[in-house]
């Protein structure tokens, strides 16, 4: 190693010579230029024995030395600076403090950034830039790699020359494309409504509204793969909103050729009232079996502050039927909110209508939300709950306090 | 790691490095492991000697994290020199390494160089509460009181809120200060302190004890009490500020309650129009009532017993008082089931007025609205502490009436057989004076209350 070094050294040395010249050059692309402090790296380099006591402040002197002509090139830049530019320059000093700052911004990113409300909202925002960058370079090196992996085998391949014969023409994409479009097509005409009621826009944010989009592409693409799918509507939905624009985001202009109906109107204006039942998980009343002749509403709607019964009070607005999922029931639940993600339930009620089998489509509910299904009878289950917690309680009035304050903790 | 006791030379810094697990990230490592056992500091310059030797530079989370442990250790020199050398590498600098700068400095006699830093911070963010309160300290540790103050409204100015250490600040350091000017700041210290409903500590109680009896010429006497329940002090058997609310306040927290917390944004999340309309016809034809009961939460007292015998028990023993009670409760309640009895249903609608909401609809907003409507005698009677309903209220400002007004209002008897008619609190909890009195309320420890309870504990402070 500590040859290796000097070898190294002794390259950079040799070529430090004709840096100079271009140095002026460099240092308008990187103010924290290297190149000087490189020749003083050599004086002590000559020096270096290992007997030599150590200076300690040396490092201050280094650091001084590269800036002597830099500062003269500062004073001469605008001293203001716009509030953008400023903003810029505490991003860059987050980032060099190691603080989760994306390395790229836009302007547009920036001038969000600069319009949140609080200094931990700003924060946030960065992290989930700084995320974002991440996670799009990660996409990117996976897939250089596997660009280069196929290029290798198709390399080989070129070399064994050898050509498989088959009785069909490879377009398996395109042909189920087709039968998927021919089936939703279908349901089109016959196939049992399934309602997204689109009027949630104002309740929630834009970053809301993205993810909301995005599950409701994600609900269309499994509703589309199903053996029989719903005949989708979108109702409520508003031209040039911020789903709209969303959608078109996301389809491109697939968005107009999507066999699904969306429609400015209202469901009731669509459907017979006493039809509809809106899915919701604040509804009292619990659905005990897929109905066929139903028309279920899903409320698009992401809650990431839980904002309770928002979909309640509009189905109690227009006097319509409720029922939630019977998870309570079925399931022994653990952590999380009830409300599950649109594509999760459009999994679920892909699975009832054809199987009318609870547990198969709770199935779909995340695996870290419950513990276990449950395997005995309700009322059993419910009686040993109710024995345990009585013998809880009826041991006094401490054994309740405590339970209260266990409930109820200092934070 | 464990960083080394001494300097190191360069290639005992390699070899140290190459021994690590992941080199990348060693000198990182090593200098937050300096910082966690604080080093000397000449160990840390031995590795940043050592890094500029290689690198030809050190990277800006190097020098922060050197100023970390010289901030730590009261380097002021080194702080100084660090600060240059930033100075002259970057444009700005980052809010942690403001800071950390001004905090180093503030405690040193170079204190005044911690404000020019303040002034730098303020060109590009408002500067944070802990940055305020080393400048704050540092200046009243000099006498500098006016510029204290001045920093110190300027913070109040840009919304930031002053830690409890900044306030009390003020008092130690003025202690034995004579000056009308100073004392009228410092009333206007305590002063906010009432505004905000916040409590002193014991050691900030302390502090201000000591500077009213340091008070040249103002025969100031603080004794340490507790209120009586009539709301009298034993020390100098002042009476103090009732919990009622004024005309005004009270017009202003029933209005916030029917637009905030029933309408909301959306009048049916909680109940519906009729519902709401409905009941507002029933609460006006029956009007005043004395005690508005939460029927369901008040049937869950005893778990041993049945529902309907909780509320039937409750409504006896206040019904005695011949005070006109209204109930409140949900429509499940009035079908026959094995926790509500009918008959015992009956006969407590001849004593109390009831009124059912809807099953899905939430009681407690038109608890809250009765009570208010029926005036200021009137009193509720639940154990919810109604944090949900207080949180729907839009502005900390009627968010501390509620507070107040439920003090004085609700009646909260977990256990015992029967209700007693007395509210909570009669006087109301907040720092308050006479002139030639005060009386501040205090928290035995540092850490935050639950923001229901309030002290009971009380300074009294009198001039003799």
């Amino acid at each position: 190693m500590q040859s290796a070094n000097m070898l190294l050294r002794r390259i950079v040395r040799s070529s430090v010579l004709p840096f100079p010249t271009q140095h002026g050059i460099k240092k308008d692309l990187f103010p924290l230029s290297r190149t000087l402090s490189l020749s003083l790296c050599l004086k002590q380099d000559k020096s270096c024995e290992p007997s030599e006591k150590l200076d300690l402040d040396e490092w201050k002197k280094v650091m001084k030395s590269g800036l002597q002509e830099e500062v003269s090139e500062i004073v001469s830049e605008p001293k203001e600076l716009s509030s953008l530019a400023a903003a810029r320059e505490t991003l860059e000093m987050w980032r060099l403090a190691g603080r989760a700052v994306p390395e790229n911004m836009s302007e547009e990113q920036l001038k969000t950034f600069m319009e949140c409300p609080s200094k931990s909202a700003k924060k946030k925002y960065l992290k989930y830039l700084h995320l974002k960058e991440l996670y799009k370079k990660n996409d990117k090196r996976k897939m250089d790699e596997k660009r280069e992996r196929r290029l290798e085998a198709q390399d080989q391949d070129s070399k064994t020359d050898e050509t498989k014969k088959s009785p069909f023409v490879c377009l398996w994409s395109r042909t189920m494309d087709k039968a998927y479009n021919w089936r939703a097509a279908q349901s089109m005409i016959f196939g049992q409504p399934l309602v997204f009621d689109m009027s949630y826009e104002k309740e929630m944010s834009v970053r809301e509204v993205t993810n909301t989009v995005r599950q409701i592409v994600m609900s269309e693409s499994s509703n589309r793969r199903s053996v029989d799918p719903f005949h989708i509507h979108f109702c409520n939905f508003k031209d040039d909103s911020l789903y709209h624009r969303e959608f078109i985001k996301n389809y491109r202009e697939a968005w107009d050729k999507l066999l699904i109906t969306v429609t400015d109107q209202c469901y009731t204006e669509i459907f017979p009232k006493d039809k509809l039942i809106y899915l919701t998980a604040d509804s009292p009343k619990v659905m005990k079996a897929f109905d066929h002749d139903k028309i279920y509403i899903v409320g698009s709607m992401v809650d990431k502050s839980i904002k309770r019964g928002v979909s309640l009070a509009r189905a109690k607005r227009l006097g319509l039927e409720t029922a939630a999922l019977p998870l309570d029931k079925y399931l022994l639940w653990s952590t999380g909110a009830k409300n599950l993600t649109l594509d999760q339930m459009m999994h679920i009620l892909l699975t009832l209508k054809d199987t009318a089998d609870w547990k198969k489509a709770l199935e779909f509910v995340p695996k870290r939300k419950y513990c276990d299904f449950v395997n005995k009878p309700v009322k059993e289950l419910k009686r040993t709950l109710d024995l345990i917690s009585t013998l809880k309680l009826g041991k006094g009035r401490e054994k309740g306090e405590k339970q209260f304050a266990r409930n109820y903790p200092k934070r | 790691v464990q960083p080394p006791e001494k300097p190191l030379q360069a290639e005992e810094w390699d070899k140290l490095k190459e021994d690590f697990q992941s080199p990348e990230i060693f000198e990182e490592v090593m200098l937050n492991s300096m910082i966690r056992c604080n080093s000397p500091i000449d160990v840390a310059k031995s590795l940043l000697t050592h890094l500029a030797k290689r690198n030809g530079d050190v990277a800006y989370n190097m020098l922060v994290k050197y100023l970390t442990l010289c901030v730590q250790q009261g380097q002021v020199s080194e702080i100084c020199d660090v600060y240059d050398i930033m100075k002259a590498r970057f444009k700005i600098l980052e809010s942690g390494a403001y800071s950390l700068l001004i905090r180093g400095l503030s405690n040193s006699n170079q204190w005044r160089m911690a404000l020019t830093v303040l002034e730098e911070v303020k060109k590009i963010m408002i500067p944070s509460r802990t940055c305020y309160e080393s400048c704050i300290k540092a200046a009243s540790r000099h006498q500098e009181m006016k510029l204290a103050f001045e920093l110190y409204s300027e913070m109040l100015a840009k919304d930031v809120v002053p830690t409890l250490h900044i306030l009390q600040s003020f008092f130690d350091f003025s202690r034995g200060v004579k000056g009308a000017e100073l004392q009228k700041e410092l009333f206007g210290v305590l002063l906010y302190l009432r505004e905000n409903q916040i409590y002193p500590h014991r050691t900030f109680m302390q502090s201000i004890k000591l500077w009213f009896e340091s008070l040249p010429g103002g025969n100031w006497r603080g004794r340490l009490t507790k209120i009586r329940d009539s709301g009298q002090c034993p020390v100098c058997n002042h009476q103090l500020e009732d919990s009622n609310l004024t005309e005004e306040e009270y017009s202003h927290l029933s209005e916030r309650i029917i637009k905030d917390v029933i309408h909301g944004t959306d009048t049916f999340r909680k109940t519906t129009p009729e519902e709401l309309e409905a009941f507002q016809t029933f609460v006006e034809n029956r009007l005043p009532f004395d005690i508005v009961i939460d029927g369901l939460n008040v049937s869950h007292i005893k778990s041993r017993k049945m529902q309907c015998e909780n509320l039937f028990d409750a409504v006896n023993c206040l019904a005695k008082e011949n005070a006109r009670l209204l109930v409140l409760g949900r429509k499940h309640m009035l079908t026959n089931s094995s926790n509500w009895k009918r008959e015992m249903m009956k006969e407590m609608q001849s004593k109390a007025d009831f009124f059912f909401a809807e099953n899905i609809s939430e009681d407690d907003p038109f608890l809250l609205y009765a009570t208010l409507r029926s005036g200021k005698h009137c009193r509720f009677v639940s154990r919810d502490f109604l944090r949900d309903h207080k949180a729907c209220l839009s502005d900390s400002l009627t968010r501390h009436l509620f507070r107040k007004w439920q003090r004085g209002h609700q009646i909260v008897k977990m256990f015992s057989l029967c209700f007693s008619l007395q509210p909570a609190f009669r006087y109301d909890c907040v720092v308050q004076t006479t002139g030639d009195t005060w009386h501040i309320p205090y928290k035995d420890v540092f850490e935050e209350k639950y923001s229901y309870q309030i002290p009971r504990k009380w300074l009294c402070v009198h001039q003799k």
